[in-house]
């Protein structure tokens, strides 16, 4: 991971950086205008992680009880312990059902487990049919947001694209190249085998899964094809039908500043009788991939309770500035900072619980009160207990660390190292301060030596 | 009101007027105050960047030097460091040391919220004559909950002028976020300059904060950019009678 | 035992596992008391009367949010009233072909027009022909006040395709079945019968470039609802 290389090539990127400063501003607004017509808010948030609280506590239950339920509904329900076995999954699926195409829906899962190219390697097609998934894909990029994948694009450079990959006339129109994307994907639609889709919700009582959408893209992967494949991490499941309220009150706001999105599709297994819309099939693919292993401990658990809203990332003082493309995950933002090293393992993320001045605004906007700071502060104790962590930079930093506890638990020496500094004028090498900033030169005398000199005496005025 | 002062290592160090300005405050109050010269750091530094043994040692330390200090509360010039103090109980899994450290959180206060909460004082006779913007420090504003307070408390100065940064200004992030100003420079600068353009929009003589961190790095920036506009502590506003 | 039998089992256990440290026996399950978030409309002071309140003002509600989320709306008393609103809105939107579902009520109000348009029942229509159709007609089983939504249940409107498709869409709704909160919707629908459930908040839309809004992108870029009011 090159977070560091990549964060600064993002900084350099003053389109990119105009972008996001737009984009998460006007998200930030649309959100807090979006909250301040529910009555309690407050009460739903907690409620919310109530909710998510009691179903990690006994996760095992609702996942069998969810199991059951969508069977019994006519759903086919496979269990993958990773990104491979899923892949291995519904590439088996789209194999044995001869299908050649398959049409995506947003499914931020399908990324984590590289579904497209486990699925171009089996000679399988895969079509990302949300519009900025499919600008991304054409572009074969990574997404830089979770609700905006192509925010980092302007409509130049989507037009050239399409241009380029559709052979449209190069159009600066924003509904001219929706349009076009609309055309181009319709006849995929149309002639799709298998749809693969996420899911937002998944009810334990009673089998069902939630997907929500702006665009019709998903109602058309679920409904067109023969077969729908809806592929879920096993966090997204909760308790009850009537949980969905409390959950549909707080993403759309969080997410988008809208009330509710376009549509919601609430399936139910298969479809009753054989003439009836909707596939034939349906497969419900329950994903783990590392989240079993966050269930230790309250603190990680939380992680599982995130419902994708993206909320964090546009309140994210680094986010603003870096990016998504920087996280080097499909999770970026402050939930990816806790979320990507837990999935992977912090050998491969290190770098990403210390992108975090630790302000906490993420914490303030999460609708499910995820305390980020917290894990960020939890991932990091962790790799510093980890021994022997890459690089001489660990090394210098125990050491430094080392002395300063050594000298902060003996006050007299903490003065005397600090008179040393200010008479013979020595500060640690923080060329990475003063590169950009000017350093505060230590005062003459220090508030302790003020004290002793007279402070202590001055009466009150 | 007995209080034993908890300067800071920041503040003592480095901006000693903030530690000064809040024990003259506080006697103009009318408090008692004593500074137990053992005090050193909290440990923040060391929890933030991962090293828990070690902010653990200091904790415990701290926690025995305030327990000695029989005051009836313990008040600091900084948020981010009474945020720490507040969370020492997460330090320890000893019952008996969570029991001490949820003691210590209880009677300590940040400045603003000890005079305005705990005094019920507003004006504290001060007079600077300005036109000044206060500046949220994150830890102060979403871990204390401190946002009317100093503003209040700014609001009495004589001669002051409070102007606001256009929201969500006053309450971004400055970048500081500790080894993070240094670990990531060109993030943390970048964080800080839309924080500092906002300043200089807002005309000011001077910004405003409750943590000497980020008035470190506000100040930094602003001093590099050739700006006017001077950083200064609450306490060396409230304690200026000029 | 299948790939999947086994990871099932491991996945299962490890939850189980790293759930142990906690105490926490598997089994002892114990729910947070009353999920059911009663919605806006419930909370308050108003007590008995608010019920009826609520129904009396619940089509202004619903009509005034569907014009917010940029559905057409058009209330009717009768159906002879909504077959002639439904004439207007075709002609006015110049289709040509159209599309009914096989609800009887969906039925009905388009035979009338089967000499001056192209009308086909939904389930008979192609796949070719689906896509070729300017606008589909449905039925929607609930209206929710609170957001200006469409709930359609497959159990009772067989043709969600039509509310999909054409650019167009225009559903019949009866104003007895405007519930005024997302819970009371939840409590209504029938998961059990119905494989899929929609919700309907106005039309299609992104603003994935650039942040710039645009209607009507996979899904319809117009909905009308025809608002039967029935006594």
């Amino acid at each position: 991971m090159t977070f560091d290389r990549d964060a600064r090539t993002a900084l350099a990127d003053a389109q990119l950086r105009g972008a996001l400063r737009h984009a998460t501003t006007l998200f930030g607004e649309r959100r807090r205008a979006a909250i301040a017509d529910v009555p309690d808010w407050e009460g739903a948030r907690d409620r919310a992680r109530a909710i998510k609280d009691e179903t990690l506590l006994h996760l095992d239950q609702y996942l069998e009880q969810f199991a059951a339920n969508a069977e019994r509904a006519g759903a086919r329900v496979h269990w993958a312990r990773d990104a491979a076995q899923a892949c291995d999954i519904i590439a088996g699926i789209a194999e044995q059902r001869g299908a050649r195409t398959v049409v995506k829906s947003k499914s931020m899962a399908s990324e984590e487990i590289r579904l497209n190219a486990a699925l171009a390697a089996r000679g399988i097609a895969a079509v990302e049919t949300d519009l900025g998934e499919y600008i991304i894909q054409l572009a074969g990029e990574e997404p830089s947001h979770i609700v905006v994948p192509a925010i980092h694009k302007t409509k130049g450079q989507i037009a050239a694209l399409f241009a380029e990959k559709l052979g449209m006339e190069p159009s600066d129109d924003v509904t001219r190249l929706a349009a076009a994307a609309r055309q181009a994907l319709r006849r995929r639609f149309a002639e799709a085998d298998l749809g693969v889709s996420g899911v937002n919700f998944a009810v334990a009582e009673t089998g069902t899964i939630l997907i929500l959408e702006n665009e019709g893209n998903a109602r058309l992967t679920t409904s067109l094809p023969r077969t729908h494949v809806a592929l879920m991490g096993i966090e997204k499941v909760i308790p009850r039908f009537a949980d969905l309220e409390v959950f549909l009150r707080l993403l759309p706001r969080s997410g988008t500043g809208q009330a509710l999105t376009a549509y919601q599709s609430l399936l139910t297994g298969t479809k009753r009788q054989p003439g009836d819309e909707g596939p034939e099939e349906l497969h419900i693919v329950l994903l783990d991939n590392g989240r079993s292993r966050m269930l230790t401990s309250p603190v990680t658990r939380q992680t599982l309770a995130c419902i994708r809203c993206g909320a964090c990332l546009n309140a994210c003082p680094v986010y603003r500035q870096i990016g998504g493309h920087a996280y080097g995950s499909v999770y970026p933002g402050p939930i990816g900072a806790v979320l990507t090293p837990q999935l992977l393992g912090m050998g491969e993320s290190s770098a990403l619980p210390y992108a975090s001045s630790l302000c906490g605004a993420c914490r303030d906007v999460c609708p499910v009160k995820i305390d980020i700071p917290a894990v960020l502060l939890h991932l990091r104790a962790q790799a510093v207990a980890r021994s022997g962590g890459p690089g001489t930079h660990r090394l210098l930093e125990r050491l430094a660390f080392w002395a300063y506890a050594a000298v902060m638990v003996r006050p007299r020496l903490f003065e005397w190292v600090m008179r040393c500094a200010r008479t013979l004028h020595i500060l640690p090498p923080l060329g990475a301060w003063t590169k950009w900033r000017d350093l505060r030169p230590l005062a003459p005398r220090s508030f302790r030596e003020e004290w002793r000199r007279g402070l202590r005496h001055e009466a009150g005025r | 009101m007995r209080v034993s002062l908890f300067a800071t290592c920041l503040a003592d160090q480095l901006w000693p007027a903030a530690a000064a300005g809040a024990v003259r405050v506080l006697r103009r109050v009318g408090c008692d105050v004593q500074f137990d010269e053992r005090q050193t750091c909290c440990g923040q530094p060391a929890f933030n960047t991962g090293y828990r043994p070690e902010a653990c040692a200091l904790a415990r330390r701290l926690i025995e030097i305030f327990e000695s200090s029989g005051a009836d509360a313990i008040v600091s010039p900084s948020g981010s460091c009474t945020a720490m103090l507040h969370h020492y109980e997460q330090l320890f899994e000893d019952a008996g040391w969570r029991a001490r450290a949820r003691g210590l959180a209880e009677r300590t206060h940040e400045l603003s919220a000890f005079l305005v909460n705990r005094l019920g004082v507003e004006d504290v006779g001060a007079s600077f004559a300005g036109r000044l913007t206060w500046h949220d420090a994150c830890h102060g504003l979403r871990d204390l909950r401190i946002k009317d307070e100093p503003r209040r408390l700014l609001r009495h100065v004589r001669g002051a002028e409070l102007v606001e940064l256009p929201p969500p200004g006053a309450e971004t992030c400055c970048g500081f976020g500790g080894t993070f100003s240094v670990k990531y420079p060109e993030i943390s600068v970048a964080i800080l300059d839309e924080k500092v353009d906002a300043i200089e929009r807002a005309g000011v003589d001077a910004v405003v904060s409750g943590d000497a961190s980020c008035l470190m790095q506000i100040g930094g920036r602003l001093s590099r950019r050739g700006s006017a506009v001077r950083a200064l502590h609450l306490a060396e506003v409230l304690a200026s009678t000029t | 035992m299948t790939d999947s039998d086994a990871a099932r089992r491991e996945i299962l256990r490890a939850v189980r596992e790293n759930l142990k440290p906690r105490g926490i026996a598997p089994g002892s399950a114990e729910p947070v008391q009353s999920t059911a978030d009663p919605g806006p409309a419930t909370e308050g002071p108003q007590g008995p009367t608010k019920s009826f309140r609520a129904a009396r003002g619940s089509t202004a509600r619903f009509t005034e949010r569907l014009a917010a989320v940029g559905a057409h709306c058009t209330v009717v008393s009768g159906e002879a009233e909504a077959a002639g609103a439904l004439a207007g809105i075709l002609s006015g939107a110049g289709a040509r072909r159209v599309a009914g579902s096989d609800a009887p009520l969906a039925q009905r109000l388009l035979r009338p027009l089967g000499d001056r348009l192209e009308i086909a029942a939904g389930e008979s229509l192609s796949r070719d022909e689906l896509f070729a159709c300017d606008v589909g007609v449905t039925t929607a089983q609930w209206g929710i006040a609170e957001t200006g939504t469409l709930v359609l249940e497959s159990a009772r409107e067989r043709s969600r395709l039509l509310s999909l498709v054409p650019p167009i869409h225009v559903a019949v709704l009866s104003t007895r079945c405007i519930c005024e909160s997302l819970g009371d919707a939840l409590a209504r629908v029938r998961q059990g019968a119905s494989h899929a459930i929609t919700f309907i908040t106005g039309p299609s839309r992104t603003s994935d470039i650039e942040l710039t809004l645009v209607v009507g992108v996979h899904g319809p870029q117009t909905v009308h609802v025809l608002l039967l009011e029935e006594t």
